[in-house]
């Protein structure tokens, strides 16, 4: 359990050397009175009659409450990452970040009333749109959709791609099937032709156990585990040949770690050799599907006893630009851009992963 | 190395984390009963304010299925953002107290005021 040394070339606040972009920041409608006004009439009247709360997944208790930094509740009162004001200052400005793309996690995938899903995913992107985009030019929006209803995702894609704020899809790992199945191609086909990426983010929950092999007892097996979903999504999304039929597709996994994806590479390309035919689309190795098509958020940062170890994981996943970092703000497992690369990462690897590579990625100016 | 005071014993509350700077250097005290701790303001995993945490209890290893407990009330702080723990008393890690504290500080209490060993 090594601590990671500072990094004296990203100071705490300004005189950055290079611009620092966070791929992965949370915000939070307190309750669904905030969303209200971003609904149909005939939605805010279901909601007053019937009580409606904000739908989310929370599995376990977490370590601290609403999953967030102890220092993260906003002294106006509301849940952490719920006030634009108090999130720019306590991330953006202490941090001197240039750009932050924020990925709300209100599960409106959670609802089975696919018509009200679709309209909690507008009105959060309304809320997004109106509440954060507005209010400070350095926030970037994901794109919320209701992926119980993949034609209507495609939909809610297709009204916001014209809206350069928006940068990518949000998805999220825990669902009901792999993202590769056919019933999901509509939103990917219409994330792809809007050329926005799609990214799939920690958490979620649905209709089936979160471990290949149900539930476990504790958070930290939670915690843990998610990879297994992510690792769900990759080999599916190359093996179900998307990406022959989507080549523009991009994906971003978020907060799903990348130590892991080696070992899945290696044991995909040796798999394919000898079952190629039954995936007969795939005229490449995965892995080149997987190099090509997918890039990873860096948090939480993967902390190996030697440091050199996490410069070695990244060269054998061996694309040089397939790291990006993020801070996760404001939950727990929270990111510091000054301690998070120990000084063993090259410091041409350092300004891409906080940078460039985001930038050319996302498009972002 | 002096000594420095730090306030009467009743200007801190127990079991509650407190920020103060002295000498330009960030420290946070914990007051347990008639005892002050003071430890630097820092986490070194990945530098949070260790005032923003919260001070508890210490839960012992047991066997898988039994009983857990706390004790020590008081004598832990834990990190805000990502849940380390520390003994108070000494600024050690609780999962790794070999290679991973807190500075710590001498304290003593004399005649109700709180006083610090400060190098």
């Amino acid at each position: 359990m090594s601590s990671p040394a500072p990094n004296p070339s990203v100071p705490r606040a300004n005189a950055a050397p290079f611009s620092l972009i966070d791929a992965d920041v949370h915000n939070y409608p307190n309750s669904l009175a905030d969303l209200m006004p971003f609904l149909p009439a005939r939605w805010q009247a279901y909601a007053e009659q019937s009580g409606l709360q904000l739908p989310g997944v929370s599995l376990y208790p977490k370590v601290f409450a609403a999953a967030a930094r102890r220092d993260a509740w906003p002294p106006s009162g509301g849940k952490p990452g719920s006030d634009p004001t108090f999130a720019a200052a306590q991330l953006l400005d202490e941090w001197s970040i240039d750009r932050a793309i924020l990925n709300p996690l209100v599960a409106a995938s959670a609802v089975h009333n696919i018509e009200l899903g679709n309209a909690l995913a507008r009105a959060v992107n309304e809320w997004t749109a109106a509440h954060w985009l507005d209010a400070d030019p350095r926030w970037r929006g994901a794109i919320a959709v209701n992926i119980r209803d993949p034609e209507g995702a495609a939909a809610e894609i297709r009204h916001w791609a014209n809206d350069p704020r928006f940068v990518q899809v949000l998805l999220l790992a825990r669902v009901h099937a792999p993202y590769g199945k056919r019933a999901f191609r509509p939103l990917l086909r219409a994330a792809a032709e809007c050329d926005l990426p799609v990214g799939i983010h920690f958490g979620g929950g649905g209709d089936v156990p979160i471990t290949a092999c149900g539930w476990p007892s504790y958070y930290i097996e939670d915690h843990t585990t998610m990879t297994q979903a992510f690792e769900t999504h990759v080999v599916s999304l190359v093996c179900e040949g998307v990406f022959c039929q989507l080549p523009d597709l991009r994906v971003v996994l978020i907060e799903g770690g990348f130590a892991w994806l080696p070992g899945l590479i290696w044991r995909l390309d040796k798999n394919w050799r000898g079952l190629r035919s039954e995936v007969p689309w795939l005229v490449k190795p995965p892995s080149d599907y997987i190099r090509t098509h997918f890039r990873s958020t860096t948090q939480p940062m993967e902390e190996p006893d030697d440091p050199q170890h996490l410069v070695q994981i990244i060269d054998m996943i061996g694309c040089d630009d397939f790291l990006m970092f993020a801070t996760d703000y404001p939950h727990w497992d929270f990111d510091a851009p000054n301690r998070v690369l120990p000084a063993a990462v090259p410091e041409a690897m350092r300004c891409g992963i906080f940078s460039a590579h985001a930038e050319a990625f996302y498009g972002l100016d | 190395m002096a000594s420095i005071e730090l306030g009467d014993l009743e200007r801190f509350v127990d079991g509650v984390a407190e920020p103060i700077e002295l000498s330009g250097r960030a420290l946070v005290v914990v007051r347990r009963g008639n005892a002050v701790h003071v430890l630097r303001d820092r986490c070194p995993h990945q530098g949070a304010r260790l005032s923003d945490g919260h001070v508890t209890g210490y839960v012992p290893s047991c066997r898988p299925g039994a009983d857990i407990s706390i004790e020590r009330p008081g004598e832990i702080i834990v990190c805000p953002w990502h849940g380390w723990e520390f003994d108070v008393r000494t600024g050690l890690s609780l999962c790794d107290p070999q290679h991973t504290r807190v500075r710590s500080y001498a304290t003593r209490v004399e005649n109700g005021r709180v006083l610090v060993e400060i190098d």
